[in-house]
């Protein structure tokens, strides 16, 4: 199947129409298809695209950028969905005042809840969540005297604006879309901007993000949040389009639909939820003809649109109207910082033990500024996890992590990266959906104004280490090489104090590691102090000043490299007890 | 497979119904009447005996009236039901076949109002009648009027006073719970259990030997199809001798199919009307021509849809020729139907009858042990 996927492709002409101008097209084509052509019925439809639409694009920012499977989005729609129910069938309220509450409502709920569900990982995550949303079903269904039980409540307004009560048709197709537009126009500029690709890298990488000093917690309870606000507001026009709230808005059927809307639009993007809304909704409408049977039609449709679209309907539309590459901006260097001078991280006593494992056990190094540190040891020795405790990756059992006067033992990644740390990884994390100069240019997320300042500043970063051509690449396919090459970019342009490499030269050919060799005196030469974790001793001892190792999480020799080679325990640990 | 061929040519038979349309503006002599109904979802078993009530009817139709028609699901969302409504009032419409689900037909109301719509519809639950809206007929008794011919039963001819009430939490189960409750609370008798159940519970021996616990002399219940089915089964392997008198999903054979006769023995039932049961050959006519048509068995939601389009047909055929006209006569007239005959009450409440029918143990077609006519239901 795959091999059919890829010669349909194959056969697909690449057009020459900018990809704006066919969305702008499209756009077109809806707006004069509801103007000049629809029925009641049709713009029945397309306002309830509009409201799905609206959901989806919420959704996207969660699910799309952050990654994270929220299954209470459907109870957040519900909960939009009640507020505005109740208060306008009971109490009297015009849309003025339901609509604000709506929002508020679901963003309440997704503060409460956000802060525990949000700290576990992918399944569990939306496990937690889909609890939330059967627990917000039951409540409705149970509560009659406030939501009117499983009967719902009929006779809910329509929506009212600035006096005028907005009639079904055209004007309320209009109204819902208005909204989508707004959203759209919202969601879009959040992703194109910093907090979109910081909240990207997020979901590709959450540790690497968190070592670049992006606060993950705090970007997953915002997109969450804001998510929740999107889905409150479709739920409170999905009511004033049908004039009635039932348990139906909280039960997992919206949940799917929005979820199908996303997969199937273009997960990410606010073009794939207005798309797939579209095509969702018009779908079943098609087939109707066919009375029960018109789902096996539309499973099939749906399946042969995931089948030939799997990165969704933008990404067919990205791959029939490829977008023009941007322009590279100019490399600029950041703002220079103070050439640090003496000891500028030491770490004193740190453990950290696993069950009965003692990983580290009371390990002390102090690095100098200017000075690259080696650290070795045999495999399991404790060396990355050594590594993750300064970079706050584990939490260290005991011991401390001073910087500035400062203890950084335990605190947040974030935290610890905003205080001057940097990192790389054993294996190589690029995000493989972006370019060589946006992985780069999330380094500079947290600190700079704009993308465009944070690109200039990746650029230079690439320029320093002789891969500014990498720029325009896309990180997929890169060869090992060059992907080390560019997560050590990554790290530089932190411009931290302290840069911690773990096996950058693995895999790396001898002119290769002898060209990382020079990068690395350079960037020690600028004041930084380094840690390199690695196992090839003839790259490191040349390079270091300095070496620690380590075996069974507690130091065996701390000293010049040449004393490595003769030190009889150091021997003893890499090549036995007899060698 | 079998099934699936019912399916088939039950979707064939509709196909080619639909396309005997007549085009043009209806006249008197032509009824236009959209089937909006939910046959796929919970209610699907449900839907689909109400589409082919419906679909019978508009078959059957007197020679001068020509019928248009089309089929269209409204799944099990309010939101559906509306989209389905205002696809059909693209056209002329004389009346609706509406859905029987009551959160769908509130949704409904408003539009066929602003559209000027008669919706006749077989749903007994919510306060679809209650809304004021001039615009719907309810061809099968409410809950105010079964529900007080449940616990009449249950009180009077069984003489019971110490009910459990097992319900569904749907909008079909917290209706009929109230009403249950206020009946009884007027026969002077107050539930010794009530709890309400949820639709996807997989096990109902839970709630059962809770309900036991309290000591009723007999199990009173108010589920949907498939859960009655379970409990009676749970009930009867449990050896249970308390007895059991059901809501009316446990009339309908689809619901019988899924027990053996035995686990029936001594279950009774309330519901507007019993079909298969007979009683007179118009009754046994319809049934068989119900069989022959979709090769299953009828029941009282079929026989209420098909009532209520006879009336509107007879309606047209008497010079109705447009929905208003057919509105004034479903208001101010009177149907002598297969079931019962159907009057409004001023709200739309077209059907004011019910019957109970017990189960012997030997087969699954039930006998009617008792009718009940003119009921005006304790609620009101």
């Amino acid at each position: 199947m795959r091999r059919i996927v890829h010669k349909v492709w194959a056969l697909a002409p690449t057009l020459t129409l900018p990809r704006w101008a066919a969305e702008g097209m499209m756009l077109a084509v809806l707006v004069a298809y509801a103007l000049l052509y629809a029925s009641p019925y049709g713009l029945r439809v397309l306002t309830v695209a509009g409201v799905y639409a609206l959901a989806a694009i919420g959704f996207q920012i969660v699910f799309g950028l952050g990654g994270a499977l929220s299954l209470a989005h459907g109870a957040f729609f519900g909960l939009g969905a009640y507020a505005t129910g109740i208060l306008g069938s009971q109490w009297g309220w015009g849309f003025a005042a339901t609509f604000p509450v709506s929002l508020l409502v679901p963003l309440l709920l997704a503060l409460l809840v956000g802060l525990p569900v949000l700290r576990l990982e992918s399944h569990y995550f939306a496990l937690a969540t889909l609890g939330i949303a059967q627990v917000v079903h039951l409540l409705a269904v149970n509560s009659p005297a406030l939501t009117g039980g499983a009967n719902g409540l009929p006779g809910v307004p329509g929506i009212m604006l600035f006096g005028w009560a907005v009639p079904r048709g055209l004007p309320l197709a209009a109204v819902v879309w208005g909204f989508v537009a707004l959203g759209g126009l919202l969601a879009w500029r959040l992703a194109r901007g910093r907090w979109g690709r910081a909240l990207t890298l997020v979901r590709d990488d959450p540790l690497a993000a968190g070592t670049l000093g992006l606060d993950v917690g705090g970007l997953r309870l915002a997109a969450f949040t804001l998510s929740a606000v999107y889905a409150g507001a479709a739920g409170a026009l999905a009511v004033h389009t049908q004039r009635v709230v039932s348990p139906e808005v909280l039960e997992f059927p919206v949940m799917v639909s929005v979820l199908t809307i996303a997969v199937v639009g273009g997960r990410g993007r606010v073009a794939g939820a207005i798309l797939g809304a579209v095509l969702l909704l018009h779908l079943p409408e098609w087939f109707r003809f066919l009375e029960r049977s018109y789902l096996i039609v539309y499973g099939v449709a749906l399946l042969a649109t995931i089948v030939l679209a799997p990165h969704g309907l933008t990404g067919l539309l990205d791959r029939l109207f490829p977008a023009r590459p941007a322009p590279l901006p100019k490399p600029a260097a950041p703002p220079e910082t103070a050439n640090p001078t003496g000891p500028l991280l030491r770490v004193e006593g740190l453990t950290k033990g696993f069950g009965g494992v003692r990983a580290v056990d009371g390990v002390s190094l102090t690095l100098e500024a200017g000075t690259i540190t080696g650290l070795i040891g045999p495999n399991g020795s404790g060396k990355t996890t050594l590594v993750n405790l300064i970079s706050g990756l584990e939490m260290p059992d005991g011991g401390r992590v001073l910087m500035g006067g400062t203890d950084l033992a335990g605190q947040r990644p974030d935290r610890i990266a905003r205080a001057g740390i940097a990192r790389t990884f054993q294996a190589v994390s690029l995000p493989e959906g972006a370019s060589v100069l946006a992985a780069v240019a999330a380094a500079r997320l947290e600190r700079d104004g704009s993308i465009a300042q944070a690109e200039a500043h990746a650029l230079w970063a690439l320029e320093r280490l002789g891969a500014a051509d990498l720029a325009a690449k896309p990180c997929a396919g890169l060869p090992a090489a060059l992907r080390r090459r560019v997560e050590l970019a990554r790290a530089l342009a932190r411009q931290p104090a302290v840069l911690l490499l773990d096996e950058p030269a693995a895999g790396l050919t001898d002119g290769e590691k002898a060209e990382l060799a020079g990068h690395l005196r350079a960037i020690a030469a600028t004041g930084t102090a380094i840690l390199v974790v690695e196992h090839d001793m003839g790259f490191l001892l040349p390079l270091a000043g300095h070496v620690l190792c380590l075996d069974q999480g507690r130091p065996l020799y701390a000293g010049p490299p040449e004393g490595v080679r003769s030190d009889p325990a150091v021997v003893a640990a890499y090549l036995g007890e007899g060698a | 497979m079998r099934r699936f061929l019912s399916i088939l040519s039950a979707t064939a038979f509709s196909a080619v119904f639909s396309a005997t349309l007549l085009p043009g503006v209806a006249r008197a002599g032509e009824a236009s009447v959209p089937v909006l109904v939910p046959l796929t979802g919970f209610l699907s078993l449900e839907g689909t005996s109400q589409r082919n009530g419906a679909v019978l009817a508009l078959k059957d139709a007197p020679a001068d009236v020509a019928v248009r028609s089309e089929v269209i699901d409204t799944g099990t969302s309010p939101e559906a039901a509306v989209t389905a409504l205002e696809r059909a009032a693209g056209g002329t419409v004389t009346a609706v076949a509406a859905s029987m689900l009551g959160t769908q037909m509130l949704a409904m109301l408003p539009l066929a109002q602003d559209y000027g719509i008669p919706l006749v519809t077989v749903s007994g639950t919510a306060s679809i009648t209650e809304q004021g809206n001039p615009w719907v007929f309810r061809f099968f008794p409410g809950d105010a009027v079964t529900k007080e011919a449940h616990a009449r039963y249950v009180t009077e001819e069984l003489g019971k006073k110490r009910p459990a009430v097992i319900y569904q939490t749907t909008a079909y189960g917290q209706s009929g719970k109230a009403h249950l409750e206020q009946a009884f609370k007027t026969l002077g008798v107050e539930p010794v259990f009530e709890e309400g159940v949820d639709p996807a519970a997989k096990d109902l021996l839970p709630v059962l030997t809770k309900a036991l616990a309290a000591k009723p002399d007999v199990l009173v219940l108010h589920l949907h199809s498939g859960p009655t089915a379970l409990f009676i089964r749970q009930a009867a392997a449990n050896g249970v001798a308390v007895p059991i008198v059901a809501g009316s999903a446990m009339h309908q054979p689809s619901t019988a199919a899924l027990l053996e006769p035995a686990e029936l023995k001594g279950v009774c039932a309330e519901t507007a009307a019993s079909p298969i049961s007979g009683g007179n050959p118009e009754v046994e006519a319809f049934t068989a021509a119900y069989r022959a048509a979709f090769n299953a068995e009828p029941d009282a939601f079929a026989l209420g849809q098909y009532d209520g389009i006879r009336m509107v047909l007879a309606a047209v055929q008497a010079g109705a020729g447009n929905a208003e006209a057919v509105r004034k006569a479903l208001s101010a007239g009177t149907h002598q139907g297969l079931a019962m005959t159907y009057r409004s009450d001023g709200k739309g409440n077209m059907a004011h009858s019910a019957v109970i029918v017990c189960y012997d143990g030997a087969s699954r077609v039930p006998a009617i042990a008792k009718r009940y006519d003119n009921v005006t239901g304790v609620v009101r």
